[in-house]
């Protein structure tokens, strides 16, 4: 049986009073997508760098494919590729030059790929690292990630900075390794990103994993929205079983859904319906809701989110 | 969590224009680091005047001093002319002038290039550049800026100087002792400007401190033939450290000499300012290549890139150590054939300098010599320090590369780049002598160059533990530890001092050679201090989390 790509047990990092990542426990699958989510300091590129041994932890330990991070760094390192979300890179070099470098000293490197990524990416070998725009380095360090065809892919933001085309470019790129059995570990502020390309996801809130799962198994766990369009007066559905964020604008009426939708159906079956939406949440609302309580994730004006809707007239 | 309302802001930063918003910034870090320097410039300078007045009590010991260095050539090569010996205020001139000067001169070009070209390199420039104000008016802010920070250097040396001049055996006047806090401070006023003009020339930091230190250089070289006692004194005016040489404080005041000084500084800043108004962010008006046919050459592993990035600088410290090496070997035999045989060899034996003229001559040049060997490899352990906090070491600590095979490679680089510049010094010194026929031979003069690496290994193993351990202080630890030894065996050379403050300088523990033989010894236990805090500290890299700067 093949090794996880990642496992880690208790892993935390502490900087004085301040929990950076807190007792996290997670296990990745070879050939598995995994989301990373979480704002700003949740943790993200904290696990990432002590997965990659750069920094050591508090307490716990980390696995890459079976390797200890801290004690066969080098070792765990040989099975993977890691991005950046910062491409500080040798401003003197050119991107030919950064691109045979870290070859090199990874080892390995599938030249035909890399020769097609540099193309795919729009990317021009020839100039200095100082001369590319930041979405340019951004791209040499994704290309020397994809060309070694490393069996894990460790990604840290890794779109920051690529316009919209080299995102579908990237998007292309990590279902080509998904495909090719790679596994792809990827932090992202970009929820669409995420959404499109992930098995799982998992949402860190202040150094701790408070999600963990597909996202249908997470839209499962979480409310439908519920959006109906009344002809004649509009019944009160409050305090119908399961039914929560009412909100009445006019003849249209929004609420959230938990559990079965039957005692709302029936309520709204004795009324006159119009048009009936109804719609799964999105992974930003998700998101979102993980972090409500300070108000960011309540969408106020009761909009329609990106997911995926139903209508029925 | 500390929360913005919790956090007592200024009224009055908000309220400053922000027409002085950058000036301010500068001026704060100029200042923190002025207040440093003058309170050392001030402090070396007391404590030379101090101790001339306590070794040097009767008439009888103060004309020896002044027949031996006099009219000795080396010396006046080196350090300057010795006008006055008989005094505390021109000993204290020929004591210390030249070694402030050149420190100022070095403080100067640093931090200008540090505070513009820097913060271009940093982005944060740009970030100031979108506020309300141009290129060239952000340039003139951040000059004002700098300014404040040579007005802090200078007073604070003065002040420094007054009180010591107060002591009534020293006797030196607040305005003689502040003109001479104005000439050891003059340096830094023109290397602050030429750095900020090599900022604007440059396409990074590193190559405008190069550029200046290459004007450094050439300046320091002009002066050194000029006072070499080659009848060649005329040169004096080409070198705007001659200029400073000629204020003549303390000895003959020439306030006139100021003029040139300030023109300099006046044009380098005007022409700089220019420069920044025109010229695009986050490029120099010296075009750099934005593309190039590959070179793959030494792009294997980290090894060959630490040699790849690291041959610009390293070939230019070779280029320094050689020349330097050169015109000391020119310049020997003539020097030494004016203090062989007087009283002036008795007082270069405390330098630790014996044997005859040339040797005792080369003895001393070989001081000099082991200091630019020093800070060659003082630079190698800031460059590995520079790789970590920018962020490029990740991208090879994530591929499989051991921080113990990228610090090894560092390290070995690093004693190559000793080894060959203390050969380079010891060939060279004999290729200026040979011509001379100063009777010097190869082996010796190689021997004495070898002679120069122990002081620097120690100094790079103590660097190597501060990465360790402290990262990111490495650079002050390098170049405090540096400045100390050189300061210690400079004032401790001439005047007694404690032979426990003697043995904290890497430069006192080095035999003078050729003059004497080295002391194996000694430079075993400075090799063996080396490569234990190296040992230390790679194995504390090994262990710690990486850290950004």
């Amino acid at each position: 049986m093949a090794a996880t790509a990642i496992r880690t047990e208790g892993l935390t990092k502490r900087y004085g009073d301040v929990t950076a990542l807190d007792h996290l426990d997670l296990e990745v699958a070879p050939g598995e997508v995994v989301g990373y989510l979480g704002p700003n300091g949740a943790g993200k590129t904290t696990t990432i760098r002590l997965l990659l041994g750069l920094i050591s932890p508090t307490e716990g330990r980390g696995e890459i494919f079976g390797l200890d991070c801290q004690r066969q760094p080098v070792e765990a390192h040989r099975r993977l590729a890691f991005v950046a979300g910062e491409a500080n890179l040798w401003p003197s070099l050119t991107g030919a030059e950064t691109l045979q470098l870290l070859g090199r000293v990874q080892g390995r490197v599938d030249e035909a790929y890399r020769d097609e990524l540099v193309a795919r990416f729009d990317l021009d070998p020839a100039k200095k690292v100082r001369a590319y725009s930041k979405g340019n380095r951004q791209k040499v360090i994704l290309i020397a990630a994809l060309m070694t065809r490393a069996d894990l892919l460790v990604l840290d933001e890794p779109t920051s900075g690529l316009d919209p085309l080299m995102e579908q470019a990237f998007r292309g790129s990590v279902r080509e390794a998904r495909d090719r059995g790679q596994t792809v570990f990827l932090s992202s502020h970009i929820m669409s990103e995420v959404e499109a390309l992930c098995d799982r996801v998992g949402i860190l809130r202040q150094g701790k994993l408070v999600e963990l799962g597909t996202l249908a198994e997470m839209r499962h766990l979480s409310a439908l929205t519920v959006e109906a369009t009344f002809d004649g007066p509009v019944p009160d559905l409050t305090g119908v079983p399961g039914v929560s964020s009412v909100q009445a604008e006019g003849r249209v009426v929004r609420c959230q859904v938990r559990g079965s939708v039957a005692p709302l159906l029936k309520v709204l079956a004795a009324a006159d319906v119009t048009e009936l939406l109804s719609r799964e949440p999105s992974l930003e609302e998700l998101f979102l809701a993980q972090y409500g309580d300070n108000g960011q994730g309540q969408d106020e004006q009761g909009r329609p989110g990106q997911g995926e809707a139903h209508a029925a007239r | 969590m500390l929360h913005a309302e919790n956090i007592a802001w200024s009224p009055g930063r908000t309220r400053r224009p922000p027409g002085s918003v950058i000036a301010a910034l500068t001026a704060r870090k100029a200042v923190r680091s002025g207040v440093i320097w003058g309170y050392i410039f001030g402090v070396s300078i007391a404590s030379s005047a101090i101790s001339y007045t306590r070794f040097y009590r009767t008439t009888a010991q103060r004309d020896a001093l002044a027949a031996a260095y006099g009219t000795d050539r080396a010396t006046g090569a080196l350090f300057g002319p010795a006008p006055q010996l008989q005094t505390v205020a021109g000993f204290t001139v020929f004591k210390i002038s030249m070694t402030l000067m050149l420190i100022g001169a070095v403080w100067g070009l640093l931090t200008s290039t540090r505070l513009l070209r820097g913060e271009e390199d940093n982005g944060r420039w740009e970030l100031l550049l979108a506020g309300q104000t141009t290129r060239r008016g952000a340039a003139i802010q951040a000059l004002g800026g700098l300014g404040a920070g040579v007005v802090t250097l200078w007073i604070l040396t003065g002040l420094i100087t007054v009180v010591a001049g107060l002591d009534s055996h020293v006797g030196i006047a607040a305005g003689p002792a502040l003109y001479f806090a104005l000439a050891m401070v003059a340096t830094a006023v023109m290397f602050l400007a030429v750095g900020a003009l090599t900022s604007q020339l440059a396409a990074s930091r590193r190559q405008a401190a190069t550029y200046a230190a290459w004007f450094l250089g050439v300046s320091y070289a002009v002066r050194l033939v000029a006072d070499a006692g080659l009848g060649l004194h005329g040169l004096i005016w080409a070198s705007p450290l001659g200029w400073v040489e000629e204020l003549r404080p303390l000895t003959a005041p020439q306030p006139l000499t100021l003029v040139p000084i300030a023109a300099l500084t006046a044009v380098l800043l005007a022409v700089a300012v220019h420069l920044a108004g025109v010229r695009d962010v986050g490029v120099g008006i010296v075009t750099d290549q934005a593309s190039s046919r590959p070179h793959l050459r030494l792009l294997g592993g980290p090894a060959g890139l630490a040699v790849r990035l690291g041959r610009p600088a390293v070939t230019s410290w070779w280029v320094a150590i050689a020349v330097s090496g050169l015109l000391f070997g020119l310049i020997a035999r003539s020097a030494g054939g004016t203090i062989s045989g007087t009283s002036a060899q008795q007082v270069l034996s405390k330098l630790g300098s014996r044997g005859n003229g040339t040797d005792a001559v080369l003895g001393v040049c070989f001081l000099i010599l082991a200091v630019l060997v020093a800070f060659a490899g003082a630079g190698q352990i800031t460059a590995a320090r520079a790789e970590e906090s920018d962020g490029r070491l990740d991208h090879l600590l994530t591929r499989p590369v051991s921080r113990s095979r990228w610090l090894g490679g560092r390290l070995l680089m690093t004693v190559v780049v000793l080894l060959a510049s203390g050969v380079l010094a010891g060939c060279f010194a004999w290729a200026g002598a040979a011509s001379q026929h100063a009777g010097v031979s190869l082996p010796a003069l190689a021997e004495a160059g070898v002679n120069l690496v122990p002081p620097a290994i120690t100094i790079a193993g103590v660097g190597t533990l501060a990465l360790g351990v402290w990262p990111r202080s490495t650079s002050i630890v390098l170049y405090a530890l540096l400045a100390w030894s050189l300061l210690v065996v400079i004032i401790g050379g001439i005047g007694a001092t404690s032979h426990w403050v003697l043995d904290t300088s890497v430069f006192h523990q080095m035999a003078s050679s050729p003059a004497v033989p080295p002391h194996w010894e000694a430079d075993g236990v400075m090799v063996a201090i080396g490569v234990v805090s190296a040992l230390i500290g790679g194995i504390a890299f090994k262990r710690r989390d990486l850290q950004g700067a």
